[in-house]
């Protein structure tokens, strides 16, 4: 035997589905719109059937074909008439269809076999049994049934155990289109409905009318002077239907904000006769209030009228629990307290409290699973009661489908054409795109069929094609997946060859570095927007300029090892007015089929924008920015021939030492060039720059790559370890740390040795900044600097003056004080760390 | 992501009174960055005015304006379609409310 735990809310208007699961209930959401509640109404279109919020869209529009409300009808023995099927359906099949489609609801591969499912305080014994077969034609092996009122009462038990719940107690249920009130007690542990009352036609749907009605349409009719216009609006196929439907949502939008709000405004348009009306109406709760007055006044005098049959003053009921979605309205619960006296309970959720409840309930009821796991010492006997016990699976048919289809599309839509073998008599199939956007319904199986399913752009639009049998039970092993790419043309595309990049400012390494534009391997044509601030005030008038450098290559590159494929430079002659250091700059990169680039970019400061297209047998190369990156690469040589001397890695050192004199052969004509340098020659020294530093990036190759990389994790690592103990300002240097470590995987893939010794550089400035916010550690430094020399110091008598200071404040352990003479003492060595050469740096001006 | 959808629905509202006023054009750059940097934070509007409106269609909760029948368009939208990106897989977070109608 197993629990249940399956609980079933079918309402008249809305239905949900619950499930307990050690100790708490979860309400299952639609994948469709992911909303809680299922509309519950079945519309049988001409190929198909829907069940839902889509069905009650046709409700109106389609009446001979669309049905709700029927669960007012269980138990009699009304028919509908099907103009589309040219059948009759009873409510029973109605709400099988309902049920099944909650079943849905149900993710994670499980499939219910039994439920809980409420029924109103109301039904009667046919009424109950109809529900109960509705249950059994939705494929539930076992199906037991609870009044609505004991449901919601469970919900909110549950929510307050150990509780003493002895007494009576109101349920009060007013949702969409009905209201219930029922009088539930609990005598010696034992609960039953008592007495209930109703009205099948009162509730939120009302509510949101009279908004239209009472308050809108009189605005409408004081603007514009037409006194009939009400009934004009509400006239079906009339003139302002579009509109009617536009104020029915907008008024139920704001009947939610008067929950919250003391006003709202309701805001339209429309034209009336000739003229173009804009409407802006203001409604207050009071107002609401007012509308609401005779209709919250009618559930006043039914819950009365309960409680005289029943010889019950108010102090007799312990609480009043509120169900239904329209119990929101504070209005509604002020007059629940005021004009009954009644303690008014929110404590539960008002319209998932029925499903809730159905589901604690579903917890202590047991059933036999159609396959149950064979127990420790069971049996042959009960086994083989349980096999012949066990309910019949939905028969596999013998039909195979075969589904034609382009796997990639550039179309809105794509055909599905689909060949069924073998006999397809009573099956039905139901297409579903996974995003939720798009639903078949059930529609009925044929040999042969097409279907055209609707593609979100550019993106993997993956389909799931099922089979239901006659009983509308899924036939899981002949369900398909298909998934087709849009945007992309069924013939393959020519792929980009490298990636392509455009080159902005790291200032904080005062220099520059690359950032992704179009992947390699992505599909041409290509197209993308950036959006990037001006990292430079550039005045106008003034020589300065922002570049931008489009570049193809390896991501992970230097800027100056890959090819520039397209380069605007915008000097401050060409502006307006000056751009501002932060200002919006916008870049459009078009790459054509045939690999032409276009750009467009846009000054938002000045509003000016600015037009390229490259062909890329043309090469586009900035003076200014060559010369920057030249200066780059050298200082960057010598550094690293520096540290392979110290290294003692003699050959790495002559391959750079040659690389450098290399480099330097050029320095001279470079710096000749003009800027606006006409000749071969910019493309010459280009060439050899970049092919320098492609060779630069090379040196000990490897090997070189995994000892910065193991430098790398120790310096991360390093630093991880000392954050902790660090005392001061642990908060920032742990951002710091952080964002530091944030693209680490990019930095430890990159083939390019300087972005990793930049990275090192980095972490090993914080390694720095944390030791110094460390007492421990700077007790041990001002140690090591007060026993140094006169030598060391620029100013030693200052120095000694703060050393008296520093011993002071350690003694008297103010060593917050104390870091501070720390650091006083420091800049006082003459080898204190030199900030030089930060500021000469021009950048791309772009950030 | 409440709170992102409702500044999207405010988005989709103004620029829809803008083109109203034919004074669109001139916000449009506005309108690109705004959207971009809702498909930055993984959501993406969709407006379907004008596209075609099917049973099928679950992307919208739609009310028809006049006789229902195969031929429907959508011919206003009150809320745009809000997809949200995840794990590269898009899901529906917003139905669009539209008014449908037959193509005329």
């Amino acid at each position: 035997m197993r629990p249940v735990n399956f609980g079933i809310d079918l309402g008249t208007t809305n239905s949900l589905i619950g499930r307990f699961d050690n100790g708490s209930v979860t309400v299952y959401q639609n994948p469709i719109g992911h909303k809680e509640t299922l509309a519950s109404v079945v519309a049988f279109r001409s190929d198909r059937i829907l069940v839902g919020d889509k069905a009650r869209e046709y409700m109106l529009k389609d009446a001979v074909n669309v049905f709700g409300g029927f669960k007012r009808r269980m138990g009699t023995d009304e028919k509908y008439y099907v103009v589309n099927l040219d059948e009759n359906v009873t409510p029973v099949q109605l709400s099988a269809y309902v049920l099944q489609e909650l079943q849905r609801f149900v993710h994670g591969g499980e499939k219910p076999e039994a439920a809980v499912i409420t029924i109103p305080a109301s039904f009667d014994t046919m009424q109950s049994n109809a529900t109960h077969t509705a249950g059994r034609e939705a494929g539930l092996k076992e199906v037991f049934l609870l009044q609505e009122p004991i449901a919601a009462s469970l919900a909110y038990f549950n929510q307050a155990p150990g509780e003493d719940h002895e007494g009576c107690w109101i349920v009060y249920d007013l949702g969409g289109g009905t209201f219930d009130v029922a009088l539930v007690q609990i005598k010696e542990g034992e609960m039953k409905v008592v007495d209930h009352e109703g009205n099948n036609f009162l509730g939120g749907l009302d509510f949101d009318l009279m908004i239209v009605e009472q308050l809108i349409v009189p605005e409408i009719v004081r603007q514009t002077g037409i006194a009939d216009f009400e009934t004009e609006l509400s006239t079906a196929y009339g003139p302002y239907e579009k509109l009617y439907y536009e104020l029915l949502y907008k008024a139920e939008e704001a009947k939610k904000e008067l929950s919250s709000y003391e006003a709202t405004e309701i805001e339209f348009s429309t034209t009336i006769g000739d003229r173009r009306y804009d409407f802006n109406v203001t409604i207050d709760r009071a107002a609401f209030n007012q509308l609401l007055e005779k209709r919250v006044e009618e559930t006043l005098s039914m819950l009365r009228q309960v409680l005289e049959r029943n010889q019950l003053a108010a102090a007799d009921i312990r609480q009043l629990i509120l169900v239904g979605g329209s119990t929101f309205i504070p209005y509604v619960q002020e007059r629940l307290e005021l004009g009954t006296g009644i303690p008014v309970n929110k404590s539960v959720d008002p319209t998932t409290a029925v499903a809730v409840g159905a589901a604690y309930y579903a917890a202590n009821k047991y059933y036999t699973p159609s396959v149950s796991p064979v127990e420790e010492h069971a049996d042959i006997g009960s086994l083989l009661d349980n096999i012949v016990a066990a309910p019949e699976q939905p028969e596999e048919p013998e039909v195979q489908l075969v589904l034609s289809y382009s796997k990639m599309s550039k179309e809105p839509e794509e055909v599905l054409l689909v060949k069924v073998n073998g006999n397809v008599f009573n099956y039905s199939y139901r297409i579903v795109r996974a995003d939720g956007g798009f639903d078949t319904g059930f529609m009925a199986l044929k040999a042969k069929f097409t279907e055209f399913l609707p593609l979100l752009p550019g993106v993997a639009n993956v389909f799931r094609l099922t089979l239901y049998d006659g009983q509308n039970r899924e036939l899981p092993a002949l369900g398909q997946e298909l998934t087709i790419t849009h945007g992309q043309y069924s013939i393959a595309g020519q792929p980009l060859p490298k990636d392509i990049c455009i080159e902005v400012d790291d200032r904080e390494n005062h220099t520059t570095k690359l950032e992704l534009v179009f992947e390699k391997n992505s599909i041409l044509p290509l197209k993308k927007t950036l959006y990037r601030e001006i990292s430079k005030t550039i005045k106008k008038g003034s020589d300065d300029k922002v570049i931008i450098n489009i570049q193809e290559g390896d991501r992970y590159a230097r800027p100056l090892s890959n090819l520039t494929i397209g380069c605007i430079e915008i000097q401050g002659k060409d502006l307006k007015s000056d751009l501002i250091k932060g200002s919006d700059i916008e870049i459009q990169l078009l790459l054509s089929d045939n690999r032409e680039l276009s750009t467009e970019v846009y000054l938002v400061m000045t509003g000016q924008e600015f037009k390229n297209v490259f062909a890329l047998s043309e090469k586009c190369i900035s003076v200014a920015r060559l010369r920057e990156q030249f200066n780059d690469l050298e200082a960057e040589i010598r550094k690293t021939v520096k540290g392979f001397n110290y290294e003692e890695n003699e050959i790495w050192a002559i391959q750079a030492n040659s690389l450098l004199d290399g480099l330097l052969s050029h320095k001279a004509s470079l710096h000749k060039l003009k800027d606006k340098e006409r000749s071969d020659k910019k493309y010459v020294i280009a060439e050899a720059i970049g092919r320098i530093s492609q060779e630069y990036d090379k040196i000990g190759g490897n090997e070189r790559l995994q000892q910065l990389q193991a430098e790398y994790l120790h310096a991360r690592d390093y630093a991880e370890q000392q954050l902790p103990a660090c005392d001061f300002e642990q908060d920032r240097l742990k951002a710091r740390f952080a964002q530091l470590v944030q693209n680490e995987s990019q930095v430890l893939r990159t083939r390019n040795p300087s972005i990793l010794q930049k990275a090192i550089g980095q972490l090993n400035d914080l390694i720095w900044e944390i030791l110094t916010n460390t007492t421990s550690y700077l007790i041990v430094y001002f140690h090591r600097l007060k026993a140094a020399g006169p030598d060391a110091f620029t100013n030693y008598g200052a120095a000694q003056s703060i050393v008296r200071m520093a011993d002071k404040a350690l003694e008297q352990e103010r060593f917050f004080e104390f870091r501070q003479h720390v650091y006083n003492l420091s800049h006082l060595l003459h080898n204190a760390q030199s900030m030089a050469g930060t500021t000469d740096f021009k950048g791309t001006g772009i950030g | 992501m409440d709170a992102l959808i409702a500044v999207m629905n405010q988005v989709f509202e103004i620029s829809r009174k803008l083109e109203e006023e034919h004074l669109s054009s001139r916000f449009e750059r506005n309108f690109n960055k705004l959207n971009n940097i809702f498909e930055e934070e993984g959501f993406i509007c969709n407006n379907p005015l004008g596209e075609k409106y099917t049973d099928a269609r679950t992307d919208c909760t739609a009310s028809i304006a006049g006789a229902e029948g195969r031929d429907m368009v959508i011919t206003q939208v009150i809320k745009p379609v809000i997809y949200q990106k995840k794990d590269g897989a898009l899901s529906l977070v917003q139905k669009g409310i539209v008014i449908v109608e037959r193509k005329k």
